[in-house]
């Protein structure tokens, strides 16, 4: 493979991962999968929704004692998360008990549901430019 | 409309109110429904409706009846360590 066509291919398999990152199906959606990116970005928006609402913001916390895997999970679900982190950072949005628990399980799903649905959209646009590199 | 989005709004820096009771429980219900839409979503090569439907609901009860079968060999065996 050509320097430069090496380089646009990385350059877009970047772009597939950073957007399916900040929106999550918004990757599908530049490999033009409409249908796989509306059902990615319902159900991860509902589960996400769904955490916030049972544990209320407060079980997104950035910087408090949680494990660093709970944190990247979280911050998965979309950058835009880090200012939900801001807000409870000054713990005004005190959560304990079940509520914590089951807010934190939906959050953290679905974000690894979210990484899952990253690293596929970025496979099928390699697998797809390779596919069309050799027809 | 303005004070119904304020109240939507506020209902997330609240936690709900959920007992130590068996029925969060069924919180489970929902979340299996949701990994098993997702993770259909990015392994069946082409959607079509009725094919991905069968697959959702197929996929999910056996993540749930699994997990109920897990759990009732766990209070099994701990009834039989304890008794």
């Amino acid at each position: 493979m050509p320097q430069r066509a090496k380089q646009n291919h990385s350059a877009f398999l970047l772009t597939v991962g950073l957007l399916g990152w900040f929106i999550p199906g918004a990757g599908y959606l530049l490999l033009k999968e409409i249908k796989r990116s509306i059902i990615v970005f319902t159900t991860i928006a509902i589960i996400f929704s769904a955490g916030l609402y049972i544990g209320s913001i407060g079980v997104i916390d950035l910087v408090g004692a949680t494990p660093w895997y709970v944190k990247f999970t979280q911050i998965m679900n979309s950058p835009m998360v880090a200012f939900l982190g801001r807000l409870t950072a000054t713990g005004s949005y005190p959560v304990y008990g079940r509520p914590n628990d089951i807010g934190q399980i939906y959050v953290t799903t679905a974000g690894l549901l979210n990484l899952l649905c990253i690293v596929n959209a970025v496979y099928l646009a390699h697998h797809r430019t390779a596919k069309a590199k050799e027809n | 409309m303005l004070m119904q989005a304020i109240f939507a709004m506020a209902s997330f820096t609240a936690p709900e109110h959920i007992g130590t009771t068996p029925h969060p429980m069924l919180w489970l219900i929902p979340l299996a429904a949701a990994i098993a839409i997702v993770y259909k979503a990015t392994k069946l090569p082409t959607i079509k409706a009725r094919t991905f439907l069968k697959e959702v609901v197929v996929l999910s009860s056996t993540i749930i009846i699994v997990m109920a079968v897990i759990a009732l060999a766990l209070c099994i065996l701990g009834w039989l360590i304890t008794e």
